[in-house]
């Protein structure tokens, strides 16, 4: 069979020219705007000699704050590749009636896996990995994270699946077939291409990134906490980070194994999940759900904690319930293993095994609905502000109940046979991760950017943003509801029934209406940023709120805290500004320390580079590349080893002149709020 | 809050990390671990080539006998003990058993049911041939 | 600002538990990164643990090939684990040597541990390249699929083992016991004896009752 390899396929594996398409325009265009946009902005930054800052102060940073912006940064990018393909998509099916459309089906099925791959691995993930790195540091009182350097080296990773993502749409192909690859339409013989290759090996690199952060996090919140800063005192947020990252560690290995399974069975002629040799497709089924479930919490789990810091803040009043939350996120952590097979009840599984996982999928509605009432009961009689973070927060609970009920639903065996694989999952699975997770990280974005920035977000773009989406939502997603209903399956390029025909048309409709929501929150960013004097936060606290990343200036210094603060109690932040009323601050200056910080490594960023190298080499089989570039991120691993000194010292001096103008600015604020 | 006293706890040891021993009691540990972990292997595999032993048995003994000594492992090698400074680390380690156990009960379960209903492709094919 | 709206909180901890068990701030930093080396150690766990899912499931899926019963070789996994044993005594002693700073038995220590994670790599070879010329790849049938990508997995976790173990004995070589090496050796030595858990299962589930099989 193959003949002995040419010179040519030895350096170059499968590439050659033909990998590019020139013969497709959307792609090559679209490829073509986005690295013209690169480029553009690379030379730029080099013109206007901003390298070196942002080398120094941001590639290789390994601050959590930089790198928690950074992540977000990635993700907003994402989404907005991530929308275009919606767009299309939709466009796609409203004009696709008896019709080929624009968008053959070849396209369309690489459209349509691209979108759920980048939605799920590069928004939803980087957005929430992002505000836990840039926040839960800040709320447990400490100057950073466990692991400083490996934390950039996690962010690094991550935009490398991300890069070779978008790298297929001009070199090559991607997957056409789902986001979650199933095979055997995966496998090498239906498969030949590079596409699913293109998917395994950035799922495969960003996975390794993940990882990564969810054990720096989970041991930042077990180890690092502030003095004081019991469990049962720790903000919300934290708990639902450490809920959440639990949930990383223990299922992203499932997904690294399944995927390595597919990749065997794709280089080396295994069979996993083949058709011969005794392979079994079903259990890749098993597999990628067995962590697919406990992945949507590990998106919405962080979701929840964002509502609770907003819902109390903005109402005014501690979170109520705060223990039966803490119960109920570490029940959701625990269960959130134990259902997996409500994603595919109509495989075969018979009625016994079925019916115990739809009573496993119906018991973690409960604490869910546990975690809505307190939200409620949090806002009854409080004093609430309907701040942009806040509308987010209220239109998160109206959207996220209907997503939840509509999830029982098709958790009851019987309703699924006829919903699954329906557009009425495509509208379920919307519903809770646009309405949970999507609408957590625009809540806690607009929350947290004056921390992180030192100005506040325009309010009125960013409740037209609001409202924009809100309704663009559910005028995209309600039609989808109906149309499964009337029976239509997802994943279609063209249809011929014609009931289907006005819900498309109404969706691509609402899909203009949520396009809108995210021009206006772009003018929000561009407004905010010209008129950031105005906006300032000098205070470090715009919002009135109640745990510590507000007990310091916005943004922070490096180091966070002068002094690591001593907690007494829940809402540590605010019981610091009654106690501070009542007893009038009292002025003396306290001694100030040298603080130790970590210094900036290029590691991360020069291990993603070899990742990046041996990753495309893998796609396209250039074994001597993929050795290189092993080698080489080996040797970034030892050099960053053998580093003599890996932190530096800011002197008390330093550290007592940026606490200073903190403080002052801190007693202005309180003691104005004691003349109210 | 005078009605509550107020005390400091120490910190959780790390994994890995042995209570206060001398050189000579650590040694021992090791000694102990290592006869024990033999000890276990040889069983294992003594039972699994005999005919001496109930042959229904063997499975649940091989069973029994790696759980034992992974424990054996976890103790005198890993240092893993029920003490208090020790609460999260065998928290994790529960978490991490809870996960493993739930994967691969899970999918012995949930495969065999649906190999019971449904055949493998290749019987499938030799049915139909 | 409402910051006077509810004051009426007087108590600081609203609970009242009586006693307050009082964090004591930030841990050491042996104890942080020994507690994420763990962490990533039970993810490590986990994942094999889909390797043996898959193993369990297809162990029957011989497609008319070998059986288990009829290409393991007990005599070579005997000297396998004891080869295992031994090195994770040996690795033991190491690390002992590390914490009182006693460079000859530490190299020692590490020496012997290498050698027999190279014998054990060794022996795992041979029976791979053995079955492969026999015809009994992991492309064979999906049993030997699971069979080779299981104990190869373990295999190559040793094989960075032996990696990680002479970038410490460089390490040691190059900057003596300094903390930060020290946190590493009690990394690799978890890393090491977690390995040897894993062969546990995998002699008794693979080895031994898929000889059953
Ligand atoms: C209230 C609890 C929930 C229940 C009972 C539930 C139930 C279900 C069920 C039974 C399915 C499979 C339906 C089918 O394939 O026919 C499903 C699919 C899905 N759910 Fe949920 N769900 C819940 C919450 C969530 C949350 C919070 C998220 C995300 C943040 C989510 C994301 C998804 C996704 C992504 C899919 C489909 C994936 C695919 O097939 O491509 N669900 N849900
Ligand atoms: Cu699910």
């Amino acid at each position: 069979m193959p003949a002995a390899p040419t010179v040519e396929a030895m350096m170059l594996g499968k590439l050659d020219w033909s990998a590019i398409p020139f013969d497709q325009p959307i792609p090559l265009i679209a490829g073509g705007v986005v690295l013209a946009g690169i480029l553009a902005v690379l030379i730029w930054v080099v013109v206007k000699g901003h390298l070196p800052y942002l080398w120094h102060e941001w590639i290789t940073s390994v601050d959590h704050k930089r790198i928690g912006v950074m992540y977000i940064l990635l993700a907003s990018m994402m989404l907005l590749r991530g929308g275009s393909d919606a767009i299309m998509m939709r466009i796609q099916q409203a004009i696709a009636y008896q019709s080929q459309g624009y968008l053959p089906p070849e396209h369309y099925n690489q459209i349509f896996s691209a979108h759920g791959t980048i939605m799920i691995f590069f928004v939803a993930m980087p957005f929430v990995i992002g505000l836990m790195n840039l926040i839960v540091p800040l709320q447990l009182g400490v100057r950073d994270v466990a692991f400083p350097t490996l934390n950039s080296v996690g962010f690094w990773l991550t935009a490398t699946g991300a890069l070779l993502v978008n790298l297929s749409l001009v070199i090559g192909e991607f997957a056409r077939t789902g986001w979650l690859a199933f095979p055997p339409l995966s496998e090498l013989s239906y498969s030949p291409g590079v596409g699913v290759d293109y998917y395994a090996w950035s799922l495969q690199i960003s996975g390794v990134g993940t990882l990564v952060a969810g054990i720096n996090l989970v041991t930042t919140v077990l180890k690092l906490r502030t003095k004081g800063m019991n469990y049962l005192r720790m903000p919300m947020f934290c708990w639902t980070t450490l809920a959440s990252n639990l949930l990383i560690v223990a299922a992203f290995p499932i997904l690294t194994a399944t995927l390595a399974m597919l990749l065997l069975d794709r280089y080396l002629g295994f069979h996993f999940f083949t058709n011969e040799a005794g392979g079994n497709v079903m259990m890749f089924m098993n597999l990628i759900w067995a962590w697919g479930h406990p992945e949507v919490y590990i998106l919405v789990l962080p979701a929840f904690g964002i509502f609770s810091e907003v819902v109390s803040t903005f109402s005014g009043k501690a979170l109520f319930g705060y223990r039966s939350m803490v119960l109920a996120t570490m029940a959701i952590c625990v269960i959130s293993f134990m259902v997996w097979l409500h994603h595919f009840f109509t495989m075969g599984a018979g009625p016994d095994v079925n019916a115990i996982f739809g009573i496993a999928s119906m018991i973690i509605a409960v604490p869910t609905g546990v975690k809505i009432y307190n939200w409620l009961f949090t806002m009854y009689g409080g004093r609430i502000r309907f701040a942009t973070p806040m509308l987010w927060a209220v239109g998160f609970m109206v959207t996220f109940i209907i997503g939840g009920l509509t999830g029982v639903l098709v958790a009851v065996p019987p309703a699924d046979f006829m919903l699954h694989n329906s557009m009425f999952l495509v509208a379920h699975f919307h519903n809770v991760i646009i309405g949970g997770v999507l609408f957590g990280a625009f809540a806690g974005f607009e929350y947290w950017f004056p921390k992180a920035f030192g100005f506040r977000l325009d309010e009125r773009w960013g409740k037209l943003a609001f409202w924009f989406t809100f309704s663009g939502f559910y005028i995209t997603f309600v039609p989808l509801y109906v149309a499964g209903m009337l029976g239509m399956t997802r994943r279609m390029q063209h249809y011929d029934v014609a009931e289907w025909r006005p819900w498309m048309i109404v969706a691509a409709i609402g899909m203009a209406v949520l396009s809108i929501g995210v021009i206006c929150q772009i003018m929000q960013l561009v407004v905010s940023i010209r008129n950031r004097e105005a906006l300032r936060d000098r205070t470090g606290d715009p919002w009135d709120g109640r745990s510590l990343e507000w007990a310091t200036s916005s943004p922070p210094p490096v180091f966070n805290f002068a002094f690591h603060p001593d907690v007494r109690g829940e809402d540590a932040y605010w019981d610091m500004k009654i106690a501070a009323q009542q007893q009038s601050l009292e002025h003396e200056e306290p001694e100030y320390h040298d603080i130790e910080m970590p210094r900036n490594s290029p590691t991360g960023f020069v291990c993603a580079f070899f990742a990046t190298i041996m990753g495309f080499a893998l796609i396209w089989h250039i074994w001597w590349l993929v050795i290189l570039g092993s080698l080489g991120a080996f040797a970034t691993f030892v050099v960053f080893a053998w580093r003599d000194h890996d932190e530096y010292v800011i002197p008390a001096a330093e550290v007592a002149a940026i606490d200073r103008v903190n403080l002052e600015e801190r007693r202005n604020l309180v003691s104005m709020a004691g003349a109210i | 809050m005078s009605d509550q006293t107020h005390m400091h706890v120490e910190h959780d040891i790390a994994p890995g990390d042995e209570e206060q021993h001398s050189v000579g009691e650590r040694i021992i540990g090791y000694v102990v671990g290592l006869g024990l972990a033999l000890l276990l292997t040889a069983t294992s595999f003594f039972i699994a080539g005999t005919d001496l032993v109930w042959q229904p048995s063997i499975p649940v003994a091989l069973i029994v006998l790696a759980i034992a000594q992974m424990g054996v492992h976890l103790v005198f090698f890993l240092h893993i003990t029920t003490g208090p400074d020790n609460t999260n680390n065998v928290l994790a380690l529960a978490f991490g058993l809870l996960v493993v156990f739930l994967v691969v009960g899970g999918t012995v379960w949930i495969m065999s049911h649906l190999n019971q209903n449904m055949p493998p492709m290749d019987q499938f094919i030799r049915m139909h041939s | 600002m409402s910051m006077t709206a509810t004051v009426g909180r007087a108590h600081a901890d609203p609970h009242h538990i009586g006693v307050v068990v009082e964090h004591p701030g930030p841990a050491p930093k042996r104890t942080v990164t020994a507690y994420g080396f763990w962490v990533f150690l039970l993810s490590d766990i986990v994942m094999f643990s889909c390797f043996f899912a898959a193993y369990a499931v297809l162990v029957s899926q011989t497609a008319d090939g070998p059986k288990g019963s009829e290409i393991f070789e007990q005599r070579n996994v005997a000297i396998e684990t004891v080869c295992l044993l031994l090195s994770s005594f040996t690795c033991g002693m190491a690390s002992i040597a590390a914490d009182v700073r006693n460079r000859f038995w530490f190299y020692l220590g590490m020496t012997v541990t290498c050698v027999l994670g190279l014998i054990f790599l060794a022996i795992e070879f041979r029976e791979f390249a053995d079955l492969v010329s026999r015809g009994y790849g992991p492309s064979r049938s999906a049993f030997l699929s699971a069979f080779f990508s299981l104990v190869g997995c373990h295999g190559l976790h040793v094989s960075a083992g032996v990696l990680w173990l002479l970038t410490m004995m460089a390490q040691v070589f190059a900057k003596g016991f300094r903390a930060d090496v020290l946190r590493r050796m009690m990394c690799f030595a978890l890393f090491w004896h977690a390995l040897d858990i894993i062969w546990v299962g995998v002699f008794s589930v693979v080895y031994l009752l898929g000889s059953g099989v």
